[in-house]
């Protein structure tokens, strides 16, 4: 060990101080990062930061004033994506082996990090009372500190000297998911966090032993976590089922929707109008697509196509301006656009399924979409758009990507497109989303946007902002992945055509591939652009994450006056969203790599 | 009875005609290699047999099958004739075995098992069994080309089409790729080949063809062709590349 420890010290000594200039360069530029750096490391060492704001206001950074009953709509949400994911870690269990070093090193630095901020954390907590004075409360007692450092402090040697024993085992990659999510969750029963609230005299009850985060969060997380663990091994077993695994994309595909109504809404469906007018609506026209689907390469019915397609589009003008229900106006138009489509990929048994799957998916979105997004919502948040915090910033994320990134693949393979029209419309939705900005589309659909949808129908405003979202970085996204889609050689489309597939089957097995993989940098930064910007929606009355953080906690006034405590809180807030894109992007790089292999 | 034919084929890219009337027939095993200088038209001509290009004027039928706008047709015949480009075209993010199995599994329906054998069995026969599971990219020109091969004769074409399988070789990576194709000759597949390797012709062709600006200048058995060719522009066109 010793000696180990003179080797990198003298490799230490190579690369910093080889030679006079470059001892030099390592001093000074010591000297001007330590400089550069002093206020905020004098921030971290000293005593006087005050955590409590955050702390206490955990339930409002994640929620905001989402009504407490319904929290189960929001764990059962999480809990659902839980669930989904254990099934497909399971299904697509990878055979990648991490090396127990690795493992082992792994649990050292993150060790460290604990340390770190145990030493930091701040002793006493001053801040002032509902009466102007200023009062100190210890918050971190030296017991605690102790308790969480020397368990910690014995954890980090052990694991750092484990690393000279020969002990060489490999874990599946894809087990190692749950043993790093075990930790946080089994640290929930552990970890106390000192909160302070009002008792019914309106007196303050002070820290410990209260605990309302953790408390109120670890028996649902370790519920999450054993149904998550659950999942995946249910997934290995479920692995070789026929067709498990377009089950599993299209459950994904629906997952949101699913989540997204739930969350919004307690089921307020008037059932008479659901069986009388939208089951039928719904059933004719899914037996309208089916039977174009079928007969679009029928000799006779080809010949008329054009005919046809002329009286959908006449049918679907006349149709909008028409009494007829909100449902059936919007299904005229997708089947008139459908069409379009149709005989272009048609053309293979293999085409057809896969048309005749995605038409039954966008009609059942639709309606879905349309019921609920016309019903009343059922949770009433009074003052807010039903949540804020991380739980929009997050859904504002995911939901704006998830939508977005398909969005954005079709706009580009529109832009490319033989036909005129469908070219032409694409080109114009990039242009004209990407040249305005993104506040002026905000603007937009909170105030705007009702104007252009037709009249009874009302979403809420977070649905307002997520269509302009999925339009605005739908363009980017085009934009990139049009990018990559010129960079396939057309020798790649003449290979796929001269082996006989059809043009469906190049597109999504032989082009796409390869023109996503050459732009994954690209689009990961995109997404990322798109998760910080949904701070933005602060300035249309939403309050996401950020916006809690700064404007929120900092005019709080109860249980204790927290104003003007914006340097943790907006501490506490970078840190989040950094550990979420560079997970993000760590994450893309290890695609990258993985991809690297098929490149040329 | 001949699987291939064509009547007075034309094809214009834009104002410049580049085939001006080829008419040709093709018998069933026969081996037909195509030469000419560049920009004769040899490469527009053979993609014009499984409709990579479109040809304006004049008829081709393959395999009792008229060539025309309907896709059906098109798909049809192009799961007949399978094609061998110069630059391989093989799809790089898949790997050799996935590339020879993917048109069996999407295309011809097979399952997955039953095209790997098959891919397997057409590896050994292309003599590179031991790179299944690499990526095109890790393999040298001549691999990639037999791979390219293999991939084109999973489909288990009737016709075989080859633009300039070796010009993008290095000489010694040619002859290994002539080899398959030579035993592919011998197997009784029906070939047309656009190739320089004037002995390939020689040793494996049923007839020498001559393209020269659009045009078929001449058609002849390799016998005549190299030591007794009947127009002038054969003459010209073999003392320049012999
Ligand atoms: N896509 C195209 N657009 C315009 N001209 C083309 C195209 N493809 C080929 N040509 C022209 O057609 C002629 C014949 O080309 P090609 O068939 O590739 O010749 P060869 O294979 O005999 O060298 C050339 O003059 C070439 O410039
Ligand atoms: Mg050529």
């Amino acid at each position: 060990m010793v000696d180990l420890i003179k080797k990198n010290a003298k490799s230490l000594q190579e690369s910093l101080f080889s030679s006079v200039g470059s001892a030099a360069l390592t001093i000074a530029t010591t000297y001007l990062v330590i400089n550069f750096f002093r206020g905020m490391l004098g921030f971290a060492l000293t005593s006087d930061k005050d955590w409590l704001a955050v702390l206490n206001n955990m339930q409002l950074y994640m929620v905001q004033a989402y009504p407490e009953e319904d929290f189960i709509r929001v764990w059962l949400s999480v809990g659902l994506t839980f669930v989904l994911a254990g099934l497909s870690i399971g299904i697509w269990r990878s055979d990648d082996r991490v090396k127990s070093s690795q493992v082992f090193n792994s649990f050292f630095k993150g060790g460290l990090g604990v340390l770190f901020f145990t030493i930091i954390a701040p002793t006493n907590s001053s801040f002032m009372g509902n009466d102007g004075s200023v009062i100190t409360e210890e918050v971190f007692s030296m017991e605690t500190r102790l308790g969480i450092l020397i368990p910690v402090a014995i954890f980090c040697v052990i694991f750092f000297s484990i690393r000279f024993i020969n002990i060489n085992f490999t874990v599946n990659s894809s087990d190692m998911v749950f043993f790093y999510l075990f930790i946080p969750v089994a640290l929930l029963w552990f970890i106390k966090l000192p909160t302070i609230q009002l008792d019914q005299n309106n007196e303050r009850i002070i820290p410990d032993p209260v605990m309302p985060i953790a408390d109120t969060t670890k028996i649902p997380w370790t519920v999450i976590f054993v149904s998550f663990l659950a999942s995946y091994f249910i997934g290995m077993y479920l692995k070789n089922i026929k067709s498990i695994k377009s089950i599993m994309s299209l459950s994904w595909f629906l997952l949101p929707l699913l989540i997204f109504s739930w969350i919004f809404k307690k089921p307020q469906i008037d059932m008479s109008v659901v069986l009388g007018s939208d089951l039928p609506i719904f059933g004719a026209f899914l037996l309208w697509g089916f039977l174009v689907i079928t007969f679009v390469n029928n000799s006779i019915f080809k010949k008329y196509y054009s005919t046809y397609l002329g009286l959908t589009f006449l049918l679907t003008l006349v149709g909008v301006f028409s009494g007829l229900p909100m449902l059936a106006k919007t299904c005229l138009l997708l089947i008139a656009l459908f069409s379009v489509v149709v005989p272009a990929v048609s053309t293979s048994s293999q085409g057809k399924r896969s048309l005749l799957i995605v038409w039954a998916v966008a009609l059942v979105t639709l309606t879905f979409l349309l019921r609920g997004g016309a019903s009343d919502t059922g949770i009433v948040v009074p003052g807010s758009s039903i949540f804020g915090g991380f739980s929009l910033t997050w859904l504002l994320a995911i939901f704006g990507t998830y939508v977005s990134f398909p969005l954005g693949v079709l706009l580009a393979l529109g832009r490319n497109s033989k036909l005129p029209i469908i070219r032409i419309v694409c080109t114009g939705i990039i242009e004209l989303t990407r040249s305005v900005p993104y506040i002026t589309w905000l603007f937009f659909a909170s105030v705007t946007l009702a104007v252009f949808l037709p009249a009874g129908v009302e979403f809420n405003l977070i649905v307002r902002v997520l269509m302009v979202t999925a339009f605005f970085s739908g363009a980017y996204f085009a934009e990139n992945i049009r990018g990559g889609l010129q960079s396939i050689p057309k020798g790649q489309y003449e290979a796929a055509d001269a082996i006989g597939m059809s043009p469906f089957q190049k597109i999504s097995l032989i082009i796409m591939p390869q023109a996503l993989r050459a732009v994954i940098p690209t689009l990961v930064s995109s997404a990322i652009t798109a998760f910080k910007d949904s701070s933005l929606v602060t300035i249309i009355g939403l309050f996401d994450f950020l916006t809690i953080g700064k404007t929120v906690i900092g005019n709080q006034s109860i249980p204790v006056n927290f104003v003007g405590h914006d340097r943790e809180n907006l501490i506490f807030v970078a840190i989040v969203y950094w550990i979420f894109t560079f997970t993000l992007s760590r994450r893309s790089m290890k695609v990258e790599k993985k991809l690297g292999l098929g490149e040329r | 009875m001949s699987i291939i034919q064509t009547k007075d084929v034309k094809k214009w890219f834009g104002d410049f005609q580049a085939l001006k009337g080829i008419s040709m027939d093709v018998a069933e095993g026969e081996v037909l290699v195509i030469c000419g200088p560049s920009g004769s038209g040899k490469s527009t001509f053979i993609r014009c047999i499984n409709r990579l290009e479109q040809h304006q004027e004049g008829q081709i039928i393959v395999d009792g099958i008229e060539l025309t706008n309907d896709l059906k047709n098109i798909e049809a015949i192009r799961s007949e004739v399978g094609m061998v480009f110069q630059s391989f075209n093989l799809f790089p993010h898949l790997t050799v075995m996935q590339n020879i199995t993917l048109a069996q599994i999407w295309v011809r329906k097979k399952n997955r098992a039953e095209a790997e054998e098959k891919a397997m069995e057409l590896l050994e026969r292309v003599g590179i069994p031991e790179q299944a599971q690499k990526f095109p990219g890790q393999l040298s020109g001549g691999q990639q080309q037999r791979v390219a091969i293999a991939r084109a004769l999973a489909m288990e074409p009737k016709i075989m089409l080859f633009d300039e399988p070796t010009s993008a070789l290095d000489p010694e990576m040619i002859k290994e790729v002539l080899d398959v194709m030579k035993e592919l000759a011998q197997s009784g597949m029906t070939m047309i080949v656009v190739t320089h390797e004037m002995g390939f012709a020689k040793e494996v062709a049923d007839r020498v063809m001559l393209f020269d600006e659009g045009q078929l200048v001449e058609e002849n058995t390799p016998e005549e062709f190299f030591n007794n060719p009947e127009s002038d522009r054969t003459k010209l066109f073999l003392s320049q590349i012999l």
